[in-house]
């Protein structure tokens, strides 16, 4: 996984020393103003999250993954070269880094992929539960975290699911539970850029997002034949 | 349920007289779904025929009573404020913000020039509830904004982009668009880069299609599933919470950036105020 490298964090303090030495930006000397004309656009929206008034979020609120909400807006490499006005790819070269990184990023459970419990993993891929921040905070004593899977894939069709992903209606019955399918997917939910670089899938597994046994119920849902998903 | 049917009517003639609406907004939006082939354009029939009936009218009617009134501590009117075209003056006003403003020197979108008005003119202390109060239908806020929106109704997204600065908020904004962050790795392309995608039940507006991004950003607009009148910025905050990214300061010169842009995307397409939405 890309971490919040050096580079991110450098990109943040020239940022701050700019700004908050006023020097480098034009006339912001007389009435001690920041002038944001005198920025690109990309400097300006990083002085607008940041700084701008103390920053334009709540950025002192603290995060379930712990840090702040400073520290979940800063950029990590995949999101920055991934961030294409008009939503575009990055060039040949940088997705390629993007989808090696992805795959070093990986981690398979000790003892190989297992699928868990569909039942649970019909909750969690439902669920749209955590994460979330700002003015309704979610609280992970309260309840567990969920997937948000529906929120972009069909599984099974008791409930109606989103299609900024692919049905994945009848996955295990189509696609068997063979060592390679179950790997593709494990990654796919672990990783996503390792096959689809800059996809806007998220990286449920790097990101820390889900643990290893949500994955694995949530695959259960997917796979198990007892599962409505494979009705 | 009936008799607001029955007094929907006279109220939408009464706002229609003051609000240079040739077209009521169910008339603007049947205008954009005849237009192009949108599933989320026509994903709702239900608000359409409801339109007539919408309860951001009220909230507009009960808008118009506060403007036009002496409050604050300085017992002035809103009438004595600037939004754009002069004092007073609000006829296609909220289509042309976010705009930069001589007297801050900043460029302020609809809900922070209230503010500003608010306390600046009228004398309101920041944290009175006046002021302080953003959102639901029932705070001044936006009966206000409703109000002034509604004389927008039907005119073209037109946001200024003369002055640097608008300029520069702009491109900002087209930035933050793009840009992804948080615990989803998610910019707003995610979800509305493309027609016909679907987030559970919701057909999503393609911000690519203008005709599909001038209903999105017709804000007041009566959220059934709240049943309460949103805002813009209410939908800004709402957008960043489902990312996972950090909670949007109300007003911040971040969102208006975003604002300005979102704007900038409906160049040119009609404005429905006040609209309806799930
Ligand atoms: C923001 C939307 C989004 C969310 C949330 C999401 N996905 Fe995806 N998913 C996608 C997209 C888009 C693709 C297709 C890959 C691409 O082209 O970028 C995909 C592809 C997949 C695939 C590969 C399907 C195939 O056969 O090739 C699997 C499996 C999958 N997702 C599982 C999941 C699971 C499980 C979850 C919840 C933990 C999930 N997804 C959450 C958007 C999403
Ligand atoms: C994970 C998906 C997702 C992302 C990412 C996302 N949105 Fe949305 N957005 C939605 C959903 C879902 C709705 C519609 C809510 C409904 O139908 O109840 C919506 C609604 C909107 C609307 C109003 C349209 C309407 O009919 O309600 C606007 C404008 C909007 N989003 C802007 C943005 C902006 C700007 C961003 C980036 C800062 C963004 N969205 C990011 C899911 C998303």
């Amino acid at each position: 996984m890309f971490k919040k490298t050096p580079l991110a964090a450098g990109i943040a303090a020239v940022a701050t020393i700019i700004f908050a030495g006023g020097c480098a930006v034009a006339d912001a000397g007389k009435n001690g103003k920041v002038d944001y004309t005198a920025m690109t656009p990309h400097e300006l929206a990083e002085y607008l999250i940041f700084e701008a008034n103390g920053g334009g979020f709540n950025l002192a609120q603290e995060m379930q993954e712990g840090g702040t909400a400073r520290d979940r807006m800063k950029q990590d490499e995949l999101q920055k070269a991934c961030s294409i006005i008009g939503d575009g790819k990055p060039d040949a070269e940088t997705l390629e880094a993007v989808r090696q990184a992805a795959t070093e990023s990986i981690v398979y459970p000790e003892g190989g992929i297992q699928l868990g419990d569909w039942e649970r993993g019909r909750v969690l891929a439902w669920s749209g539960f955590g994460y979330r921040v700002g003015h309704n905070y979610d609280d992970h004593n309260v309840r567990e975290v969920g997937g948000t899977c529906y929120n972009c894939h069909q599984f099974a069709t008791d409930r109606v699911g989103g299609n900024v992903g692919p049905s994945l209606t009848g996955y295990g019955k189509t696609r068997g539970t063979s060592e390679p399918i179950l790997k593709y997917v494990y990654d796919m939910i672990y990783n996503p850029h390792t096959y689809f670089p800059c996809t806007h899938m998220p990286r449920f597994g790097s990101s820390g997002f889900l643990d290893k046994q949500a994955i694995a119920d949530i695959m259960a849902y997917m796979f198990d034949p007892e599962s409505p998903v494979n009705e | 349920m009936l008799k607001k049917a029955l007094l929907a009517i006279p109220v939408a003639l009464a706002l229609g007289a003051t609000a240079h609406a040739e077209k009521p907004p169910e008339e603007v939006l049947q205008g954009l779904i005849d237009s192009i082939d949108s599933r989320y354009l026509t994903q709702s029939e239900m608000n359409l025929m409801m339109m007539p009936d919408n309860p951001a009218l009220w909230v507009g009617m009960d808008g118009e009573d506060l403007f036009h009134t002496p409050r604050g501590p300085n017992n002035v009117s809103m009438e004595a404020c600037d939004f754009g075209k002069g004092p007073g003056v609000l006829e296609g006003a909220y289509v042309e913000m976010p705009r930069y403003f001589d007297d801050t020197g900043k460029v302020m979108d609809l809900e922070t020039r209230i503010v500003h008005c608010m306390t600046e003119v009228q004398g309101f202390a920041a944290d009175d509830p006046a002021v302080r109060q953003r959102h639901g239908s029932g705070s001044d806020h936006m009966k206000i904004q409703t109000y002034i929106a509604m004389q927008s109704n039907g005119m073209e997204w037109n946001n200024p982009l003369d002055h640097p600065l608008e300029k520069a908020m702009r491109d900002a904004g087209q930035v933050l668009f793009a840009r992804r962050a948080g615990m989803s790795d998610f910019n707003c392309y995610a979800c509305h880069g493309q027609s016909g995608k679907q987030v559970r039940a919701s057909v999503l507006p393609n911000a690519n299609v203008p005709e599909d991004w001038t209903k999105a950003i017709s804000w007041p607009a009566h959220r059934v599933g709240h049943d309460n009148v949103r805002s813009s910025q209410h939908r800004v905050r709402g957008c960043y919470y489902q990312m996972r990214q950090a909670g949007m300061l109300a007003g911040s010169d971040a969102s208006i950036a975003l604002i300005s842009y979102w704007t900038d995307m409906a160049r040119g397409q009609p404005a429905i105020l006040p609209d309806m939405k799930r």
